[in-house]
């Protein structure tokens, strides 16, 4: 359990759940050479989204012992029934999923027969299509799709293709795959893919060919997604709501109105500031805040010899800081960043919000190795407004092993609003703030600073 | 009101953000404090701590130094900046909305006391781009054992203007006396200088807050006292050699 300081009892934390804790789980099942993955590609492609991931049931095929691995080579191995698949594996990992936490997809290669030490992350996903031959097996399973589709196609078709397919992609002879075919494939489908067929919401006949029933699907995904994100959009006002009645925490930091950081807040909000003139004090303006930021990290006492061997007790600081930009307002302040820290470590998520409903979007994600361990993260971002952006960028920080209380959020101008509804659902971060607006405003300084 | 400083050791005291509690905060021997009101010594913080730590370790590299002490003199200039003039100023912001904010006001420039606060220069370019820097070269005389000005260049329209005077270490005080002495005779008033240093003896302050009262002086750190060759301890060894040429 994580330690609470008794300075932060009073405070009650309120929960943000991320758009993809809400994630929708399609599961595909049908024969062997149905067009399973076919038709999970055209729902993907017709759905046109970022977050859409296809998980293949294949990659949590167990690993198999010596004598399996003889059998599977002489095509004597069962891969069609379900005890070959690691269900257990396969059911924890949609669950974390459907936390909205990270999971990590086994790798299996079919030459080893093996599950690779390596894994697949897979992290905030809005929909995930399960496809496999007996995706609706599992009841653990069946109980957390959102859609269950059943594929079917002429078990002569089925062969044919599977033919084609084991022969040019996997380089085997057709005297073993037909062999498999009659010992193992097709006594498998009656015994455990045909009984998922009542149980399915939509049977597809044709596969691919069949648009109609294919746009129906996507009709319906596209339908709860509204839902979902409508959902989001409300929950995010409900907590602005909430914590607008909060007092900001001793941990915000905001800069004291100095006659210097007052006229440099002019100048930038000035827009007859020249860009060039911009820049300048935006770099001079960031520069004070990353110091500032940087008395929240960890120092340890040190005893140094001064050149006339004097000691002196003093600090050095203490772990890894590095930083996590929100793009793109946050990729201003690097330029101040490096001038305190020139080889820090950072990391880019990229956070757009929708302008049809004001929903931050999650789109790209790329975090400094063992993020986990540093001992501060600056999450840097130069403009916050709702705050929806920075609850979501600290979820994801937190989603990857950093704790609450190593994180410091490091902003320019922040709604008062927005920067309760953050301190009220992450009562334990660090906030550094150059300067507190009473109302909600659009994002503009990175527009200025970059110039378009 | 003035007190004279004890020559003891600094204070040694937990140092980090307020809301920590105490037994979180590691100990670090801070500035002593000193009771002029025209003695402005930067915040304690940690980072600052650290930042002095590493420019008074005799380890640390000359290019760690450089970048060190650039770091603590962009927040010596921050501070100093802060005590120069500004009138309100209204505007209207990118999203419509008024802002009263601030216009500074008054002309500025550097004078630097040769070779070490030159060194400072580079830190005061990155908060003010086109400033004007004045230079003024200090030397003990041979025969009088008392500092000598040699040269002085300085903006012709200096007396007009605010002046960061600028030299790293402020052991006896007797090189800035002679400098501010200098800025007075061109006709630039007390009180529109302001004494910009990384580390000052107890003893140098006090003596200087009282001879220029209207004067301003910052630092980042004011040290336990000055040995029998007047170097101030624990201090941080010669500052231009370190930066220049060690």
């Amino acid at each position: 359990m994580e330690s609470v300081s008794p300075l932060y009892s009073l405070s009650t934390e309120v929960h943000y759940s991320p758009p993809w804790q809400d994630l929708s789980i399609i599961g595909i099942a049908g024969s062997s050479g149905s067009g399973k993955s076919s038709v999970a590609m055209e729902i993907v492609k017709s759905l046109n989204l970022p977050w859409v991931v296809i998980l293949v049931m294949d990659s949590f095929y167990k690993t198999l012992t010596a004598e399996q691995h003889k059998k599977a080579h002489a095509n004597e191995y069962d891969f069609d029934c379900p005890e070959s698949i690691d269900f257990d594996i396969l059911v924890d990992t949609l669950r974390d999923l459907k936390k909205g936490k990270r999971a990590n997809i086994p790798v299996y290669s079919f030459a080893e027969h093996q599950r690779q030490p390596n894994t697949t992350t897979l992290y905030s996903p809005r929909v995930i299509i399960l496809e496999g031959i007996l995706a609706l097996h599992d009841p653990r399973i069946v109980e957390m799709l959102d859609v269950k589709i059943f594929v079917e196609a002429d078990m002569d078709v089925c062969l044919g293709r599977r033919i084609l397919r084991d022969v040019r992609e996997r380089g085997r002879d057709i005297e073993g795959i037909i062999k498999q075919w009659f010992e193992f494939v097709k006594p498998s489908y009656t015994r455990y893919v045909e009984p998922q067929r009542p149980i399915s919401d939509i049977i597809i006949p044709r596969g691919i060919e069949n648009t109609t029933a294919i746009d129906m699907v996507v009709k319906h995904i596209q339908r709860k997604l509204q839902e979902k994100s409508d959902n989001h959009t409300e929950e995010l006002r409900k907590l602005g709501l909430v914590a607008a009645e909060v007092e900001l925490p001793l941990n915000v930091h905001v800069l004291p109105s100095t006659p210097q950081f007052v006229g440099m807040n002019t100048i930038l909000q000035n827009p007859e500031t020249e860009q060039e003139d911009f820049i300048f004090y935006f770099d001079r303006l960031v520069s004070i805040l990353i110091e500032k930021a940087l008395d929240m990290t960890l120092y340890v006492s040190a005893n140094v010899e001064t050149p006339q061997g004097n000691t002196y007790l003093g600090l050095h600081p203490k772990g890894t800081v590095s930083a996590v930009a929100i793009l793109r307002g946050g990729s201003c302040m690097e330029t101040a960043l490096k001038r305190s820290i020139p080889d820090c470590l950072t990391g880019r998520v990229l956070i757009q919000t929708n302008e049809s409903n004001e929903e931050p979007e999650l789109h790209y994600l790329k975090l400094p190795s063992q993020i986990e361990e540093h001992a501060t993260v600056l999450l840097i971002d130069s403009q916050m407004s709702s705050g929806g952006a920075a609850l979501m960028a600290v979820r994801v920080l937190i989603d990857h092993g950093v704790e609450q209380q190593r994180i410091v959020f490091v902003t320019c101008a922040a709604g008062e609003r927005g920067l309760k509804r953050l301190t009220a659902v992450y009562p334990r971060i660090n906030v550094v703030v150059g300067r507190i607006e009473e109302e909600w405003e659009p994002r503009w300084i990175e527009k200025r600073y970059f110039g378009c | 009101m003035a007190s004279k400083p004890e020559s003891g050791p600094s204070p040694a005291q937990g140092v980090g953000p307020l809301y920590r509690p105490d037994g979180e905060k590691p100990t670090a021997t801070v500035s002593k404090e000193v009771s002029y009101d025209n003695v402005h010594v930067l915040p304690q913080t940690p980072q600052l701590i650290a930042l002095l730590t590493m420019i008074r370790d005799k380890r640390t590299s000359r290019a760690d130094f450089i970048f060190y002490s650039n770091r603590i003199i962009r927040l010596l200039v921050e501070e100093g900046l802060n005590h120069l003039p500004v009138v309100e100023q209204s505007i209207t912001t990118p999203v419509g909305r008024s802002y009263l904010g601030v216009k500074f006001e008054g002309k500025i420039c550097g004078v630097s006391i040769m070779r070490a606060g030159e060194a400072m220069e580079q830190g005061l370019r990155d908060c003010c781009r086109s400033v004007r820097i004045g230079k003024i070269l200090i030397q003990r005389d041979e025969e009088s054992c008392m500092p000598k000005l040699f040269y002085d260049k300085l903006p012709s329209d200096i007396a007009d203007r605010w002046v960061l005077l600028l030299d790293p270490m402020f052991a006896t005080g007797g090189s800035a006396t002679l400098a501010v002495e200098t800025l007075i005779e061109r006709g630039v008033p007390e009180h529109r200088i302001l004494f910009l240093n990384l580390i000052a003896s107890p003893s140098g302050v006090a003596e200087f807050a009282e001879r220029f009262p209207k004067l301003r002086v910052v630092t980042s750190f004011i040290d336990q006292g000055l040995d029998e060759k007047k170097y101030i301890i624990p201090g941080l060894g010669d500052f231009g050699d370190r930066y220049y040429s060690m």
